[in-house]
């Protein structure tokens, strides 16, 4: 059971590195195809951009969960020193998870209205508004993620794994 | 003397483009007449990318903003009339006629919904820019060419060209690095893009390839706001077929600049289309034309009709 | 203009309450946007920043360069450019320093980024060092500095950043960074000299190797030196005759090298699945990471447009008249001043938006320019109280004290500032090579 968690844990990370493997072999055989036999992939930009978004939302709530976001860790000591470090931990990912909100909320929106007019991708005709669910979908669980974590920090302390720096 | 309501523009465009300092200046000077000093307008530079600025008008995150018709496939179809070739005339002509077959034909498909159309335009004619010379409509089988999709991608698949499908901005590094040998722009673009520099050939085929379609749009919402009065100045002095005019004007002096600059530039050479070229692009044009007016059919246009209307209007004017 | 200085000051507060970069500045922006245009409006623009980001064509090479170096890193690359550096410079005093700093010269010129430079080498370089007795302040130092030339030598992705945000050439601006970055390790050559001169104990000799032992490591690198002549070679269109017509451009340049290091890895039999996988995954979260600070700061950076700080300060350019010098020096100094305590890119993409039309409306060239903003937020990552280049060090060495990094850094910034008066004075170094594509 637990090894099935894990697996279903890593598969975010897969799904992004699939994703980012498909974008470097196509990037080469693009440019290859192109140079040498002046047939270059037609599709290759839309697949550039759809690749790219599936790559940075997968791993988004993940980025999240394990606290990798660029941070600048000066105060560090001194609300160790206080012994606030819990609370300031608290308040930064309630912080973040809230704040994400609202814009996700916004993406799913957005992502109706491109529906309403119909927009697709232009040459893969992939309709824009599914990458707009995909988007909207994992910014909210990312929201989810870091609440969960604001959370635990004020009411499940000794779960909360210690931050790295 | 400050103006009651300035309204935000919003542009995708460098601060020095003919959109810019020709269409928007243009405009804002336009509104300010007509309701003596009212409405005023500022552009506000990159707040979003192109395909992003009719969201931005409809959520009130800028007033007023310029869309390129083919950066969002899917959503335009009735705008495809005017980017065909083989009409004859200048970009103020084309942008008239554009204005008065929307009102007419287009407007009843409501593809701009939420928002308000001031302006129906479309650049200069569309040529090809290269980086080794094209001499002839032969010449461009095989040459790996930066073309939009719809209407110009049609014509481009047609003429044998190798499709380079990369943004806007990565036009200058895309020729100098030799990934593509040619773009197909209207002439204006040549200052903007530094092509003077990257394509230093221009094959010039009369009344172009292709046309692109632009409509500057405002919030309706912030429309009717306005008092009734300005509205009414503005809806009959500068909306419609007035800004319109002015931006297809605008448009024409960006090629002219841009025709100066490339025959004034070091090693440039613009070669014009022969008859024969002309006769066998006759035929191309003739196919896309069929096929994209069978798509405005479909939408539910009275296609041929709306398509002559703009060969008679152009030939008019 | 005061709600653009308001707002910068908002973002350095939660910064420093240890709220993530990202989100900093996207609430900040979030909120501003909100005063000046509405709820509506703001949430949108955000929403729409969100989606269009991601997608974009152009940051394509962020991920792609990023892989590239760590493919080249799982090839063991890093580890043969520091035995060749060693074999040349080891037995001199200072020798082991002064050779990662060329063994990070060789490695910024595959890698993108400064901070990806910077742990790569220390896990080769600090445990040498302290074999033979190098003080800490020296060892951890060198490869700090040192790893700031990753964003300078070309690939970099910074400049592709100050590249999409000004619409420049990135051909030229990694070619224009090859000259600075070649003089940043010359001064850094000094540098260590000048640590070793006042401190004779922070780096003893190592041993002398013999010319058999120089050319085998030297053949070792021939990695490094095909990677890069793949990427740079591409650029200049070096590939692009019969009957291979081999031409890309820089966008793509990123895919070729990450693509050319997978295979050289494959080739060694360095590359195992779960190496790849590894390579994959770190490259995803690090790419991940970036883009939410891009999104973030572009959020912040609409409303600090939408409020008018970039126009109020051209207008008081104009309006003091002042010397085009003059308002260099303060734009630099503002940079120095913001990079003790912003992270690179952030500061990047605070300032480029705002200084760029005032710098370039006073007649100074946008690619020289670029050089120069990579060479501040170069002393940027190794300045107190936030460099991190040295907070990297701290976290991959793990037992010396911040402070003491910071104090073994100081000739190098200081160098740094030679550096940049050296570009200043002498723009032509700058531009020597762009200006020969
Ligand atoms: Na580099
Ligand atoms: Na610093």
């Amino acid at each position: 059971m637990s090894r099935l968690l894990k697996f279903a844990a890593s598969l975010p990370a897969l799904l992004a590195s699939f994703a980012l493997f498909v974008l470097m072999v196509m990037t080469f055989c693009d440019v290859v195809l192109r140079s040498v036999f002046n047939a270059p992939i037609e599709v290759a930009a839309d697949m550039t951009r759809l690749l790219m978004a599936i790559m940075v939302f997968s791993v988004l709530p993940v980025v999240s969960a394990k606290d990798g976001h660029i941070c600048v860790d000066l105060t560090d000591g001194m609300f160790k020193r206080a012994g606030l470090t819990r609370w300031r931990n608290a308040f930064t990912d309630l912080f973040c998870g809230l704040m994400l909100v609202l814009p996700a909320m916004r993406v799913f929106d957005l992502a109706e209205r491109s529906r309403s007019y119909g927009d697709v991708m232009e040459y893969l005709r992939l309709p824009l508004h599914y990458v707009g669910w995909f988007i909207s979908i994992v910014t909210a669980i990312t929201a989810a993620v870091l609440i969960i974590r604001g959370l635990g920090h004020i009411f499940a302390p000794k779960l909360m794994s210690p931050r790295h720096a | 003397l400050s103006a009651e309501t300035v309204l935000k523009i919003s542009s995708w465009l460098p601060p020095t483009h003919s959109v810019n300092t020709g269409i928007f200046a243009n405009l804002i000077t336009m509104m300010e007449e007509a309701t003596g000093g009212e409405v005023s307008g500022e552009l506000v530079f990159g707040l979003a990318p192109p395909p992003a600025q009719m969201d931005l008008v409809l959520d009130g995150a800028a007033d007023m903003a310029i869309i390129f018709h083919g950066y969002q496939p899917g959503r335009f179809v009735g705008t495809k009339l005017i980017e065909l070739p083989g009409y004859e005339g200048n970009a103020e002509d084309a942008s008239v006629a554009y204005w008065r077959v929307y009102e007419k034909y287009l407007a009843a498909l409501n593809e701009h919904r939420g928002v308000k159309v001031i302006s129906l335009n479309t650049h200069g004619p569309g040529q090809i820019h290269s980086s080794k010379e094209v001499s002839s409509l032969a010449d461009m089988n095989g040459l790996k060419t930066r073309i939009g999709g719809g209407v110009a991608g049609d014509v481009g698949s047609a003429l044998g060209l190798i499709g380079i499908n990369v943004p806007a901005p990565k036009v200058y590094e895309t020729l100098e690095s030799g990934a593509a040998d040619a773009v197909a722009m209207n002439v204006g673009e040549r200052v903007g893009f530094k092509l003077n520099e990257v394509a230093k050939y221009l094959y010039d085929m009369p009344g172009g390839l292709y046309r692109g379609s632009f409509a500057v749009i405002m919030s309706q919402e912030k429309f009717d706001s306005l008092p009734e009065d300005v509205q009414k100045a503005l809806d009959e002095q500068v909306f419609g077929e007035p800004a319109s005019r002015m931006a297809g004007a605008s448009w024409d002096e960006s090629d002219t600049i841009a025709y100066e600059a490339t025959k004034n530039a070091e090693g440039t050479k613009i070669t014009p289309a022969s008859d024969d070229d002309i006769a066998k692009f006759e035929e191309i044009s003739k196919e896309v034309t069929d096929k994209v007016l069978a798509e405005l059919q479909e939408a539910g246009v009275d296609a041929k009709a709306a398509y002559e209307m703009v060969k008679q209007e152009m030939a008019g004017n | 203009m005061l709600e653009g200085l308001l707002g910068f000051a908002a973002v350095l507060v939660l910064v420093l309450l240890r709220v993530p970069i990202a989100f900093a500045m996207g609430f900040v922006g979030m909120i501003g946007f909100m005063i000046e245009s509405g709820y509506r409006a703001s949430i949108s623009m955000t929403a729409r920043l969100i989606i269009d980001t991601s997608q974009d064509y152009g940051l394509s090479v962020v991920p792609l360069f990023i892989l590239m170096g760590l493919f080249v890193n799982k090839a063991g690359i890093s580890r043969e450019l520091y035995a060749a550096s060693n074999a040349f410079l080891g037995h001199f005093r200072g020798g082991l320093a002064m050779a990662t700093i060329v063994a990070c010269g060789g490695f910024a010129a595959i890698s993108g980024s400064s901070l990806a430079t910077a742990a790569t080498m220390s896990k080769v370089a600090m445990p040498e060092m302290r074999r033979f007795g190098y003080a800490d302040k020296l060892s951890t130092a060198s490869i700090a500095a040192g790893g700031t030339l990753g964003i300078l030598i070309p690939p970099s992705v910074i400049l592709v950043i100050y590249g999409l945000l000004t619409e420049t050439s990135i051909g030229k601006l990694f070619v224009a960074g090859i000259i600075p970055g070649l003089l940043g390790v010359v001064l850094y050559l000094v540098a260590v000299q000048f640590t070793v001169w006042r401190d004779p104990e922070a780096g003893p000799a190592g041993e002398r190797i013999n010319l058999s032992g120089r050319l085998s490591a030297l053949k070792d690198v021939w990695a490094v030196l095909l990677l890069f002549f793949l990427v740079i070679g591409g650029l200049y269109g070096v590939f692009d005759v019969p009957p291979i017509n081999l031409s890309f451009s820089p966008t793509e340049a990123a895919g070729m090298g990450a693509m050319g290091a997978f295979l050289i890895a494959l080739a060694r039999r360095r590359l195992s699945l779960a190496d790849a996988l590894e390579a994959l995954r770190e490259t995803a979260m690090t790419a991940a990471s970036l883009f939410a600070v891009l999104i973030g700061a572009w959020i912040f950076s609409n409303f600090v447009n939408i409020a008018g700080l970039p126009t109020a300060l051209s207008d008081m350019v104009t309006a003091y008249n002042l010397p085009p010098w003059m308002v260099m020096g303060l734009i630099l100094l503002i940079y120095i001043a913001l990079g003790c305590v912003f992270e690179s890119l952030s500061m990047l993409l605070l300032t480029v938006p705002i200084f760029f039309p005032v710098v370039t409306g006073l007649g100074y060239d946008p690619i020289w320019f670029g050089i120069i903003v990579v060479v501040v937020t170069e002393i940027s990552l190794i300045t107190p109280p936030v460099g991190l280049n040295v907070f990297v060090l701290r976290a991959v060495v793990g037992d010396v004290p911040t402070a003491t990094i910071f104090k073994g850094v100081t000739p190098f910034w200081m160098v740094d500032i030679i550096r940049l008066i050296i570009l200043l004075t002498l723009p032509g170094l700058v531009l020597l090579l762009p200006n020969q594509m």
